[in-house]
């Protein structure tokens, strides 16, 4: 296993970890009127998800600079790498608009509140993805893909 | 249209080099040790540049480490 897909199992490991404990916290604390109007709740769900993304970026980014870490190989893996993430970011946005739209189409008043958790999702999505697209990246090159 | 791939022989020759392991010819030729088992199975071709960087680790011109099969 290389430098770099280590890490990848890594920041995919702790990323699911984080993204899980958002969204049990979320899901089973408050909830979006919660989370719409209390803000001991909001600095929770805050923690969880900026904490989520620092630990990814340390774990992820900061050993591969060092000399040696990185070959050609690699770099190509990292270069693929961005279009899982762009798939998953894609759908994820598809999904929240598709629902939205179905939950409130009577309405037509969605919540701004759901603005911000939209962007939090998108960006534990957008994060889970890049470490999946590394591994996805490997995989399909060890099958001489 | 005839498909081409590009093979080695970095395997017979690192062996025929006193067994120089994968780690060894790896860290010559600024690589890591798992692109040299990938490229020993077929499932890589190389730049050209990290072909030439092999191909002076081995001691050996390139045309003795790659071949152009069509």
């Amino acid at each position: 296993m290389t430098p770099l897909q280590k890490r990848a199992w890594w920041g995919l490991g702790v990323g699911l970890v984080f993204a899980a404990a958002f969204a049990l916290v979320f899901t089973f604390m408050g909830g979006i009127d919660t989370f719409d109007r209390d803000q001991n709740f909001r600095i929770i769900v805050d923690v969880l998800w900026i904490g989520g993304l620092v630990a990814n970026l340390v774990i992820v980014n900061p050993g591969l600079r060092k000399p040696g870490q990185l070959d050609e190989r690699d770099r190509l893996v990292l270069d693929r790498a961005p279009r899982l993430q762009w798939l998953a970011v894609v759908f994820t946005l598809v999904a929240w608009v598709i629902a939205l739209s179905e939950v409130y189409h009577a309405t037509h008043l969605i919540p701004a509140v759901y603005l911000y958790v939209m962007f939090m999702s998108v960006l534990i999505v957008s994060t889970l993805a890049q470490s999946l697209g590394i591994l996805v990246g490997y995989w399909r090159m060890n099958r001489g893909g | 249209m005839a498909s081409a791939r590009i093979g080695n022989r970095i395997r017979r020759l690192r062996f025929e080099r006193d067994e120089m392991t994968q780690e060894e010819l790896a860290a010559r030729a600024g690589c890591t040790r798992q692109t040299i088992i990938a490229l020993e199975q077929g499932k890589y071709v190389p730049s050209v540049e990290l072909a030439f960087k092999i191909a002076r680790a081995l001691g050996v011109a390139l045309e003795e480490v790659f071949q152009y099969e069509e």
